[in-house]
């Protein structure tokens, strides 16, 4: 007969499911995201050079959907890469875990809502 | 049994770097480009808060031989992400019975992956067209 | 009478021996036999052992990679040595080690204790859903509900995954690999009831979330068991219940 000792259940679903959501979203649209903003834009291949024009920005950032848009990436895509890298300092050993956690996990924290307080100041 | 003494070979702490680790070392790292691409963003949402001067610096920068080359080795690191990134996730799912037997996670891998070739290619659509 | 002598092909043996009444660190020895087309890296064992150093020890039972006894570090990757075959492997001397991860006992034999109470630890039985009598009759299980779970039946035990997983390697704790394929045995077993209990091992540190889905261990396995999709499976359920649990009725099994 099993003698299980009940484990101290992880908060690592949290952050996982998170991760999840930063992998799926940058793995459906992160390539397209890159092209266009990166490398279309800027270079005005394809696209006009005023496509990233402050105007243009702006009325992005201001219109109720692109801060939806715009929280969702910036978020999303840090909290993807914390857990990424948090696993992969782990696996280098490269300093103590709760050190790691800060400098990844908290990072996405303020970066999340440093997001939001910028679109929130930037106006409608 | 007294002459048990169990010996624990230590683990190479560089193991993430050699065969057959590499291959998944790479693919953790691809997914910090994720971060790096959303860093760039978050770099343009702050000069644009700053206001005109600031983001037009930024879209300077945004310009510059350092900043394409970047964008291409973060669009190369991502599009290396997205392919593992779909050989993981049947990983993450239940065995998917039809007719009796496994749909092979190879066919699932296929399928996801053309999908977000599609989404991708629909939002570059998009958006030229919303350019004109 | 002169004889013309046969020249006999070799192969050399690089053994990692250890003696933990004698030695106090594992060394190699190095033990040249006869190579043959049809001989398994078992059998050199086994030709070292009857006739070069009988002090040699390692397990072995079936010799057809169904009982799970002979894994071990060939050439650096685990592998069992009944299944490995001298002709496929490369020319030079063959590196044998006791699995990676393992204490070592002796020789090429390493600890399973703790292997053994991780199976153990999940409830690794059918937990009826109803009380049912002989009386009522077997289950019946459709070719499609057996699908389900197969793969994971196939596991012998061999611990091969663990070798390969560098998660247990940094953390012994780790449920691990075959453990993880057991409980995702019965969890998909249309007969079981006993998913939440199984579950509910599974939500620490040391249980799923060690995992990060390096996926070695099925590259590994023998008999095609896909652990990793028994691990990474449960950390989808072990997410979802993490929140969903407060919906859960109390006493609901």
């Amino acid at each position: 007969m099993s003698d299980a000792v009940q484990e101290k259940r992880s908060i690592s679903p949290i952050f996982w499911l998170l991760f999840g959501a930063g992998g799926m979203l940058s793995a459906l649209f992160g390539p397209a995201l890159i092209l266009i903003t990166g490398l279309l834009a800027p270079t005005g291949y394809g696209l006009p050079e005023s496509f990233e024009s402050y105007g243009h920005a702006l009325a992005f950032a201001q219109n109720p959907i692109g801060k939806l848009v715009l929280l969702a990436v910036v978020s999303l895509f840090f909290w993807h890469g914390a857990e990424r890298l948090y696993l992969t300092l782990k696996d280098m050993r490269a300093g103590p875990l709760l050190v790691l956690k800060f400098a990844t996990y908290g990072v996405a924290a303020v970066v999340t809502l440093a997001t939001f307080a910028l679109l929130l100041a930037i106006g409608f | 049994m007294s002459e048990r003494r169990p010996y624990r070979r230590p683990m190479p702490p560089n193991w993430w770097a050699h065969a057959p680790y590499r291959a998944y070392t790479a693919r953790e790292l691809s997914g910090v480009a994720v971060a790096i691409y959303g860093a760039v963003l978050f770099a343009g949402l702050i000069s644009l808060w700053r206001g005109p001067d600031s983001y037009d610096a930024y879209l300077r920068f945004l310009r510059s031989p350092v900043s394409l080359l970047l964008h291409a080795l973060l669009l190369a690191a991502v599009l290396y992400h997205v392919v593992t990134w779909f050989q993981t996730l049947p990983k993450t799912m239940p065995k998917l019975i039809l007719d009796g037997k496994q749909v092979p996670p190879q066919k699932i891998t296929q399928i996801a992956t053309l999908a977000a070739g599609a989404c991708s290619l629909a939002l570059l659509l998009f958006t030229l067209w919303v350019a004109r | 009478m002169p004889e013309a002598a046969i020249a006999e092909k070799t192969v050399e043996l690089r053994i990692l021996r250890y003696r933990p009444a004698s030695d106090d660190r594992p060394s190699f020895g190095s033990f040249e036999v006869p190579y043959a087309e049809d001989m398994s890296v078992l059998q050199a064992l086994q030709t070292v052992k009857d006739t070069l150093d009988g002090t040699l020890s390692f397990r072995w039972s079936c010799r057809m990679a169904v009982c799970g006894s002979c894994g071990m570090m060939i050439n650096g990757k685990p592998r069992l040595a009944c299944n490995t075959f001298l002709r496929n492997l490369p020319p030079g001397p063959i590196t044998i080690e006791p699995l990676n991860n393992f204490p070592i006992e002796r020789d090429l034999v390493v600890t399973v204790g703790d292997f053994v109470k991780k199976i153990e630890s999940i409830y690794p039985y059918i937990i009826p859903k109803e009380p049912k009598t002989i009386a009522d009759g077997p289950y019946l299980q459709t070719p499609a509900q057996l699908a389900a779970y197969e793969s994971f039946s196939d596991c012998i035990n061999c611990m091969l995954c663990y070798a390969a997983c560098p998660q247990f390697g940094e953390n012994p704790d780790f449920i691990g690999p075959g453990a993880m394929a057991l409980l995702q045995r019965y969890n998909g077993d249309s007969r079981d009831g006993g998913r939440q209990k199984r579950l509910d091992t599974i939500h620490g540190e040391d249980g799923v979330w060690s995992c990060t889905a390096v996926g070695i261990c099925s590259e590994v396995c023998p008999k095609h068991v896909d652990p990793a999709n028994a691990v990474n499976q449960n950390k989808t359920n072990s997410a979802f219940d993490f929140f969903l649990r407060f919906l859960r009725k109390e006493g609901a099994r």
